[in-house]
């Protein structure tokens, strides 16, 4: 298992769509310092000062903090999920397009194991991309926009439905909260990425299917005609994640949906074996 | 072998957490809204007008009897109503309540609609509020002959544009916080704010900000008295408040009667109970 765990490590820090996505996610992090500082510029004065006299929206609030909760937070609806179904879904499905899944489940070594080994190595691959995207942001946030406490307001984000502040210190240890939440999330994504993986032989097939599904899912959920479905969506769960930016973070509630969200990954991750086990290979 | 076994206990045990960690349904959660305090003021808001597909979105004269039947029926001090047709309604409203309440409406805006406030002191004073082309009406009274006089004002913000509820809002706090040294206020009223947290997560527009500015600038001065009651509106919409000041002695009864609303109102009355 070990060893498995080694050559597939091997394999994660090789390829290019390793560096890629994390490439990606410095791109993101410039465009978001772009947005979130002309906006903060518009906001804080000129037009919106003449028309509203009251503003929380005040220099205080737009510091490197905010933007870092703001950057993560869209990143992880839209970007994250799509880095996190591209390695999983390459997993099984780019070694039987290569050729080499045949060769490798020749070997003695059992088919549960190599799925297993190939799910820890994008979880950690998941946990790397959440940990530096966070950490970039809160970089960025420091060296550009400044420190500051956590603001929070009801509205945006939907973190809050009364306005909160989050002390310096204690936000900074949400965030390595976040990492964990948000990795254990996303973990969802990356075992049915493996199953379409395990289904598809083409790793195109097995991604484009896994962020179909996800997005799928996540604007349905959004649309009211389906109200009564949304607590049946795995997205919905997934939303676990950003209960810890709250002010009193929700303990029973959060793990409540951490156990739902570790279901869909263990069982999902357990149909991958019991089809992959089945499996007739032929390239 | 293990690594399925190992899989089906991990589901199962997740499940187990799952459950063990589910929140307890509404009905079983504690009644906190059940407690009536002594000597407590009874405040109702209610924006009686018509959902937006009616041709005529105003109050409707014939819906005016069962208006008058649960404020009788709840018997609050004092009433707020939005989207009266204008004076002659509140006139055949205040017949129907048999002579229990006075009542005004607001001077009339940029809009067709009014403001109202009921009350049953008979020597209640009412005062038009301006607000970015709008009015709203204040009522001074007491509940009792030796309680303090307090201040209820009837508000109903812009439907369709945030902006413009903001800059409202910002004009009636303004006006209660002069008065709110001397006298309680409490301002009650179809806000129209949109922010319901639960479960969405909704990326940033403008609109999400201008409501969220405006309710957090309420709640510097003002205590959202209606919080815990649900939505008050068609489609899951928590969009009336009754707030008053932050340092009540004792909110007792806040609910939102769910069975009052007739006809095609996608409003219903919200009621609370609190203690000097």
């Amino acid at each position: 298992m070990f060893t498995l765990l080694k050559l597939e490590l091997e394999k994660l820090f090789r390829a290019r769509s390793f560096y890629l996505s994390f490439i990606v996610l410095i791109g993101f992090v410039v465009l978001m310092l772009w947005g979130f500082y002309t906006y903060a510029a518009r906001k804080t004065g000129g037009e919106a000062v003449e028309q509203f006299k009251y503003t929380y929206e005040s220099k205080q609030y737009f510091n490197g903090l905010t933007f870092a909760l703001y950057s993560l937070l869209f990143s992880f609806t839209l970007l994250l999920p799509i880095f996190v179904s591209m390695s999983a879904g390459s997993q099984i499905a780019g070694e039987a397009r290569t050729g080499t899944l045949r060769m490798i489940c020749t070997r003695p070594i059992s088919r549960a194991s190599l799925v297993l080994s190939k799910f820890l190595v994008t979880a950690l691959h998941a946990g790397l991309l959440l940990t530096f995207f966070i950490g970039l942001n809160l970089v960025v946030g420091l060296i550009f926009v400044g420190w500051g406490n956590l603001e929070l307001y009801p509205g945006p984000l939907n973190l809050v439905d009364a306005p909160g502040k989050i002390m310096r210190d204690d936000a900074l240890m949400r965030f390595g909260y976040a990492a964990l939440s948000g990795t254990w999330a996303l973990l969802v994504i990356a075992a049915l990425a493996l199953l379409c993986s395990v289904i598809f032989d083409s790793p195109v097939q097995a991604t484009v299917m896994t962020i179909a599904a996800y997005l799928t899912l996540y604007i349905v959920g959004r649309v009211e005609f389906f109200e009564h479905l949304r607590p049946y969506f795995f997205t919905t769960d997934m939303d676990f994640w950003r209960d810890v930016f709250k002010p009193e973070i929700p303990w029973q509630s959060l793990w409540h949906y951490a156990s739902v969200c570790g279901a869909y990954t263990a069982g999902l991750l357990l149909a991958t074996v019991v089809i992959f086990e089945r499996k007739d290979i032929v390239t | 072998m293990w690594v399925k076994l190992i899989l089906l206990l991990l589901f199962c045990l997740m499940i187990a957490g799952a459950v063990y960690f589910a929140e307890p349904s509404k009905s079983e959660e504690p009644n906190s809204t059940s407690r009536t305090p002594q000597g407590s003021l009874r405040l109702l808001t209610w924006n009686i007008g018509y959902a937006e597909l009616e041709d005529d979105t105003r109050a409707h004269d014939k819906d005016l009897p069962a208006v008058a039947d649960v404020i009788l029926r709840e018997d609050p001090d004092a009433v707020a109503l939005q989207e009266l047709t204008g004076d002659a309604q509140l006139k055949t409203l205040l017949g129907l309540l048999k002579g229990r309440y006075r009542g005004a409406v607001a001077q009339q805006g940029s809009g067709d609609r009014f403001e109202a406030v009921l009350v049953k002191d008979t020597r209640a004073t009412f005062t038009p509020v301006s607000a970015r082309n709008r009015y709203a009406l204040a009522a001074s009274f007491r509940s009792r002959r030796d309680s303090p006089e307090v201040v209820l004002l009837s508000a109903h913000a812009d439907a369709f544009n945030a902006a413009r509820r903001r800059a409202y809002t910002e004009e009636l706090i303004d006006w209660a916080q002069q008065r709110a040294q001397s006298t309680p206020i409490f301002i009650a009223g179809d806000f129209n704010f949109e922010l319901k947290a639960a479960n969405e997560s909704n990326l940033y527009t403008d609109n999400l900000k201008h409501d969220s500015e405006s309710y957090s600038h309420i709640l510097r001065s003002f205590r959202d008295l209606g919080r815990g009651a649900g939505d008050t509106a068609i489609n899951d919409r928590r969009i009336d408040y009754i707030f008053g000041p932050p340092d009540l002695n004792r909110v007792g009864r806040v609910e939102v009667l769910r069975n009052a609303a007739v006809g095609r109102m996608d409003h219903w009355p919200l009621l609370v109970e609190v203690g000097f």
